[in-house]
């Protein structure tokens, strides 16, 4: 256990690292000097009451938005000043909690359009304008595997708003899946899901995400206790305290600031 | 050195112009404030109240001026309210371009119930003589009936300002205005308001228009005067604030009446650089609070896509169609004589021009979701450079085209640099600004001949330097078989325009199209997958510009004139008619709207002077009932037929005929 001040002892193998970043709204700071240090393939979810920054501070690390403060590195590059685009470029994808698909495109265009953004970047500009996407087979495949590890083979074909809801969250979550990053952000992925929607969706999430680095932002505490490594809270744009599942529910101030006498 | 008398006279005179601007961009702005709509009609509102009063007072004399500003406003309110009852409230939640073709709509069948009923030449009245006579103040004379427009126009707009400030109805439009959802989630009957709203800004446009009518002239034209004017005036000032649409058009009154008076060579133009300045530093306008931005800056997707995740024909059934047609056409020239007079290889020229045109539109509108409505300028830049070319540089035919198309290239990379950096409702402001600015400059400037154009250019020569053939002296092919003239360049223009159609469907299928669409449907998710979205934008507006440029050089290629005419806002809105007429985001869709269009303009109107009012009425029911096109007619009837036969058909049949293509 931690406490609030500062990560743990920062070490060398840290993937995604963030000194000191704040985002000031005028005179509101919504994140406060966070400092975070996620190891390679750790499960981190970062919980907190209403209003604690978690979304603010999942939109800085994605590029969504700017930090007034601070920095962020990506397996030692500074990726600090990286467009979204440049941040998946290297390896560090995120989900939307809104759930943000192509609606008119189908299934299967939906996941290509993902696999194929790495791949874009260094197309010539003639293979870029004019091949033919069928001839195109390491971005074809790519798309074929995470289209059937998602499970949406059979709907691949059918376009993205005639979905489920629970399908169009899988998609969700595909859509960052076959960018192949290394780094996943993912914003809580079970909102507005039941029970049984949730835990297959979970299922998916430990799944298909077992080797990647995943940074999970959820209001769902059971959830987040049975799956992350490691939490980290937020209370106020400030970390309270990071550590196991176990540390954190017999934390007095994280059942403070977040759990409100909540026991696991 | 300028006297003080001439400093008050511009002064005023800016007031007078700049009152009348307060009063339709106050209805522009707060129409848009509260229903999000852009109203490309409301300068035709203004024009409706000037043609009203001029009946009013052709009837009654002075006391018809009287009557007219309290009766017109009120009448056109009432048309207003009604309009937007009738169709406005149709569009709601569909989307920026829905309401942007709905009312361009609305303003081709203004424009020509105008005509219809009071005809093409300019009607006259005077104000009552007790305002039309000098003022002299403190020894400077003056028109006493501008006084009035000032004094009339300030006391309405402090009457809104405190209509807006201290009433039930002021303060859901100032909400609404902020968030419009918010409101109605508070229990407010937002709709009931929009009715209110839409008829409020279409009384102010009128009152407007009455003032105005007795200040200048009455003609069919003025609506689209006020109109762009009244674009910069909502962008300067925000859209959506009051405050900023009085202060803009106050502003843009004096600026105007001041470049005109002192710069009158760069009359036209100062307000357009205003404006994109305003766009590119501070889009939420002067005035402009940010969560008006973040609204107009929201595109939402188009449901006016008929590739919409396949094409609306099959891969198989377009290709069929798609050599029939163009078997067809090469066809035409053959019987040219001897089944039809050879008007029918003109008119299938104008086709071809225009097809490509609006093909090359679809590239930004129906694949990227991209609202241009300056797409003309590239039309205009394209004709111009290739005219130029040919009177200064080059006879050859090939040199025009290709200084044509780098002309249109490298104007298309700058204005898109600047203009893709706003979205949304921005944009369409932008680029209609940039081609204004073109526009206004070629009259001005004699290199490009000012509002009479350029011509007598030589025939074109299709060859390199001095050697090459001219269509008029050459005869191609064995009697009966044998072509010369406009037959030859038909056959040139069709092959140009085929091949420019596989050229962009092999782009469009291309991963460079599939990301265009995938910006269509979502910027952001697009951006968060790992696309630079802005340049990817940029690309495609380069592309579809050049597109235009190649269209509009070759019109002048074959007409050897061109004339400021050609860059007019109106026809980026035609091109906009015809992508959406036919089909967008399908590339053939935009050609098949284009004859259409083309046809109604120039065989219906010999027989229908009213050709316009049908267009637009035509152009209302697709928006309304069929937003895909009439290339998803087939579609459309077959999904009726499949609903009525019930289940014994099976979707399979439907599913297959709905493949994917480009």
């Amino acid at each position: 256990m931690t406490d609030g001040a500062g990560e743990r002892n920062p070490t060398d193998e840290a993937l995604l690292r963030t000194r000191g970043l704040t985002k000031r709204f005028g005179e509101f700071t919504a994140v406060d000097g966070v400092d975070l240090a996620i190891d390679r393939n750790e499960f981190r979810s970062i919980i907190g009451p209403n209003g604690a920054g978690k979304t603010t501070l999942f939109n800085l690390i994605s590029g969504a938005m700017r930090p007034t403060e601070g920095s962020i590195h990506l397996a030692g590059t500074d990726i600090t000043d990286f467009t979204p685009a440049e941040r998946v470029g290297a390896n560090l994808a995120r989900s939307f909690q809104l759930t943000t698909v192509f609606n008119g495109l189908s299934v299967r265009e939906n996941v290509r359009l993902a696999a194929q953004s790495a791949r874009f970047d260094e197309m010539s500009a003639v293979k870029r304008l004019f091949s033919d996407p069928e001839n195109l087979e390491g971005i074809n495949r790519r798309t074929d595997t995470v289209v059937d590890q998602l499970g949406l083979s059979d709907v691949a074909e059918i376009q993205a708003s005639d979905l489920s809801y629970g399908e169009r969250r899988r998609l969700e979550v595909g859509l960052v899946l076959a960018t192949d990053p290394e780094v996943v952000l993912l914003d809580e992925p079970t909102a507005g899901m039941g029970s049984d929607e949730t835990a297959a969706t979970m299922d998916l999430i430990e799944d298909v995400l077992a080797e990647k680095t995943v940074v999970l932002v959820e209001h769902n505490v059971d959830l987040v206790m049975r799956v992350s490594d490691r939490i980290t809270t937020l209370n106020g744009g400030q970390v309270v305290a990071t550590g196991t599942p176990e540390e954190v529910a017999s934390d007095d101030r994280v059942q403070e600031a977040y759990l409100g006498g909540y026991t696991v | 050195m300028v006297s003080a008398v001439q400093l008050l006279d511009v002064v005023l005179n800016g007031l007078t112009i700049g009152m009348v601007y307060v009063l339709v961009a106050a209805g522009l702005s707060v129409v848009f404030g509260v229903m999000g709509v852009l109203n490309l009609a409301h300068g035709e509102l203004l024009a409706l109240g000037a043609y009203f009063a001029f009946s009013l007072v052709t009837g009654f004399g002075a006391g018809g001026f009287w009557l007219a500003l309290i009766a017109v406003p009120v009448l056109v309110g009432l048309l207003g309210a009604l309009t937007e009852r009738g169709l406005i409230n149709r569009v709601y939640g569909r989307g920026q371009l829905a309401q942007i073709l709905l009312t361009f709509g609305l303003l081709l069948i203004i424009f020509d119930l105008k005509r219809f009923v009071w005809g093409k030449s300019p009607k006259f009245f005077s104000p009552p003589s007790l305002l039309d006579q000098t003022v002299t103040l403190f020894g400077f004379s003056y028109s006493g009936y501008s006084y009035f427009i000032i004094a009339a126009g300030a006391v309405l707009s402090v009457s809104i300002w405190a209509l807006l400030r201290y009433t039930r109805f002021g303060l859901v439009v100032r909400a609404g205005s902020e968030d419009r959802e918010m409101v109605r989630n508070l229990g407010v009957d937002i709709d009931r308001y929009y009715t209110l709203v839409f008829g409020f800004g279409a009384a102010l446009a009128a009152f407007g228009g009455v003032v105005l009518g007795g200040y200048q002239n009455v003609s069919l034209e003025m609506g689209n005067a006020v109109i762009i004017p009244a674009f910069v005036i909502v962008v300067l000032g925000g859209l959506g604030s009051f405050r900023g649409a009085v202060a803009g058009g106050l502003l843009v009154g004096i600026v105007q009446s001041a470049v005109t008076t002192f710069v009158p060579q760069v009359q036209g133009v100062v307000v357009f650089l205003l404006m994109i300045g305003v766009l590119l530093v501070r889009p939420e306008g002067l005035f402009g609070g940010t969560s008006e931005r973040v609204d107009a800056g929201r595109s939402e997707p188009s449901e006016f896509v008929g590739g919409l995740g396949g094409g609306v024909l099959s891969d198989r059934w377009r290709s069929r169609v798609g050599i029939g047609v163009v078997g067809v056409l090469t066809l035409v020239p053959v019987f040219d004589g001897i089944l039809y007079s050879d008007f029918v290889v003109s008119l299938l020229i104008t086709v071809l021009i225009w097809a490509l045109f609006a093909m090359s539109l679809d590239v930004v509108l129906g694949y990227t979701g991209l609202i241009s409505l300056g797409h003309a300028l590239f039309y205009g830049l394209g004709a111009y450079a290739a005219l130029l070319t040919l009177l200064h540089v080059s006879p050859s035919a090939f040199a025009a085209l290709g200084i044509a198309v780098a002309v249109s290239a490298l104007t298309a990379w700058i204005v898109g640099h600047l203009a893709i950096r706003v979205s949304g409702v921005y944009f369409v402001m932008i680029t209609l600004a940039f081609a204004e600015i073109v526009h206004r400059a070629v009259f001005k400037i004699d290199a490009t001949g000012g509002s009479s154009g350029l011509f007598g250019a030589p025939e074109p020569l299709y060859g390199f330097g001095t050697s090459g053939i001219r269509f008029s002296e050459v005869l191609v092919g064995v009697e009966p078989l044998a072509f010369t003239g406009d037959s030859l360049f038909y056959y040139f223009l069709l092959a140009v325009v085929v091949g420019s159609y596989l050229f962009l469907r092999r782009i469009m299928s291309a991963p460079f199209g599939s990301v265009l669409r995938s910006v269509r449907e979502s910027e952001l998710r697009s951006r968060f997958i790992g696309y630079e979205v802005r340049s990817v934008k940029r690309q495609a507006f380069v592309i579809s510009s050049t597109l235009a440029g190649l269209s509009g050089a070759l019109f002048a290629l074959y007409n050897g004139f061109v004339s400021p005419d050609l860059m007019n806002w109106i026809n980026s809105g035609n091109a906009i008619i015809m992508v959406v007429l036919g089909g967008s985001g399908t590339l053939y869709g935009p050609m098949l709207g284009a004859t259409v269009f083309t046809l109604i303009e120039r065989q219906l109107s010999s027989v229908i002077p009213w050709w316009r009012l049908l267009l637009g009425a035509l152009f209302v029911l697709v928006v309304l009932f069929l937003p895909t096109g009439l290339v998803s007619l087939p579609k459309r009837l077959r999904d009726v037929r499949t609903r009525e036969t019930g289940a014994r058909v099976g979707t399979s049949e439907d599913a297959s005929e709905v493949e994917a293509d480009d």
